[in-house]
């Protein structure tokens, strides 16, 4: 961190109203490694994550006047920001329906082995997490939020009607909320 | 509304984490700016959700931030410009929304219109080139037509001079032949100056006729060739003028004739000579 300053969420967006470059800076500073987290976690490919990053901040700088507060905070519109950008490379680079499922696949080696690779700041929390979820409320949860999936998609994944997808994504959020708050 | 039993149903989850159809998307949205429990639902939901992404942090590559730096710093230069993403150049044109797909459909519609311009193209050749070719086509047949028409007049011509060559060579044997007797008819009187030959054979009893200087009949009369023999006069037959006057005519055959004359006579010859239609006559020598 460059500033020992901290703003605030409401100096934050009038900085970057104002064209304020060292305001940018402390933003990059806080946030990218979160939407850097998300962006890879999408696209599974350091380099795709890397331009989606820069793309998204670019996109913070130069549409904060898009941004209204009372739809949400500026982290949440951040974070849909780099989840648009980075599904639609994702789709650009003509991942399919398989694709995604392949990637879910893959994840769960990582989550049990190889966490190190990606240089998490809180992969113990993240492991502890990981490990009391079980399957299905990982792929609710991730395949939903990270890959773009449909209701349908998830029905189909899951084996479940459609129906009841909604009940199992709040029963997958209600128990994500209880292991957090044990961390 | 049960707004409690809204936000059980498991709605604000399913939209916080994206599974929502656009449609059903607006509608919590709505609901947010309606209920505050709804609001404040969703808020919580979104801030589970946030911590569980903030496990996934990661420090992005170093390099990104001196970049993005650099970028920001130049945005308002032409070149700063160019290093930014084609759709956050200035119009600002920024869409948060997926939307994959979209960009290629104008360019298709390009490829076809490209393709109607290039057939309307090589339609419009095609129709000058068969214009072009029909005019050729026409003249060249003209060509040939002529070309046919004096190829069978080259022949005619031919066959023409063929059976006039036969003619002639068949008429020069009859001059070198030593059998052969040359008679000149010449006319007295009123027809002095007058002539004809017989060309006569004894042994073979041909007789040839060259009319030469007889004046031309009028159309119902023709010309007879009688023979005296043993002091009367024998038929030889009537001959062609015209054309044919050139040329040496056969008659009837002879085996034996002391004077031949020449007189006219209605078309066709008559039984008998006509006295005074003497034309010309002539002896035959030895």
């Amino acid at each position: 961190m460059e500033s020992d300053y901290t703003y605030t969420e409401a100096e934050l967006i009038q900085g970057l109203k104002a064209r304020n470059q060292r305001v940018f800076g402390y933003l990059y500073d806080h946030y990218s490694p979160a939407l850097y987290g998300v962006a890879l976690k999408i696209l599974n490919d350091e380099n795709a994550a890397g331009d989606t990053l820069q793309e998204v901040f670019l996109k913070i700088w130069r549409n904060i006047d898009r941004y209204n507060e009372e739809k949400g905070r500026l982290f949440t519109w951040m974070l849909n920001i780099t989840r648009n950008t980075a599904i639609d490379m994702l789709r650009s680079k003509a991942h399919r329906f398989e694709q995604k499922i392949q990637d879910v696949g893959d994840d769960v080696h990582l989550y049990t082995g190889h966490l190190a690779v990606y240089q998490s700041t809180d992969h113990l929390g993240l492991s502890k997490v990981l490990e009391k979820l079980n399957k299905e409320q990982r792929i609710i949860i991730d395949l939903s939020y990270y890959k773009g999936c449909t209701q349908e998609e998830i029905s189909t994944i899951l084996n479940i009607p459609l129906g009841t997808v909604k009940t199992r994504t709040r029963l997958a959020m209600i128990k994500l909320r209880n292991l957090l708050k044990t961390l | 509304m049960d707004v409690q039993r809204y936000i059980s149903s498991g709605i604000i989850e399913s939209y916080v984490v994206g599974l929502l159809p656009t449609q059903e998307a607006r509608e919590v949205e709505q609901a947010i700016g309606l209920y505050p429990e709804v609001k404040a639902a969703v808020e919580a939901c979104r801030q589970d959700m946030e911590r569980y992404v903030q496990l996934h942090a990661i420090t992005p590559p170093k390099g990104i931030r001196k970049r993005l730096m650099e970028v920001i710093e130049n945005e308002d230069s032409p070149e700063g410009e160019t290093l930014l993403p084609e759709e956050l150049r200035d119009p600002v044109l920024e869409e948060d929304a997926p939307s994959a797909g979209f960009k290629l459909s104008i360019p298709r519609e390009r490829i076809w219109q490209y393709a109607l311009v290039l057939a309307v193209v090589l339609l419009i050749i095609s129709l000058v080139m068969n214009v072009r070719y029909a005019n050729r086509h026409k003249a060249l047949k003209q060509q040939h037509e002529e070309l046919i028409s004096t190829h069978n007049k080259a022949t005619a011509d031919h066959q023409s001079l063929q059976s006039k060559l036969q003619h002639t060579e068949q008429e020069l044997l009859l001059l070198k032949d030593p059998a052969f007797k040359w008679i000149r008819l010449s006319g007295n009187s009123k027809h002095a100056g007058q002539f004809a030959t017989i060309c006569w054979n004894p042994q073979s009893k041909e007789v040839y006729l060259l009319a030469q200087s007889l004046p031309e009949p009028a159309a119902d009369q023709q010309y007879q060739l009688w023979a005296m023999v043993n002091g009367k006069p024998v038929d030889a037959g009537v001959f062609e003028m015209g054309p044919q006057r050139t040329a040496l005519q056969k008659m009837k055959d002879l085996a034996a004739a002391q004077v031949f004359f020449i007189t006219l006579e209605k078309k066709g010859g008559n039984a008998s000579p006509t006295p005074d239609q003497l034309f010309v006559s002539g002896k035959v020598n030895g």
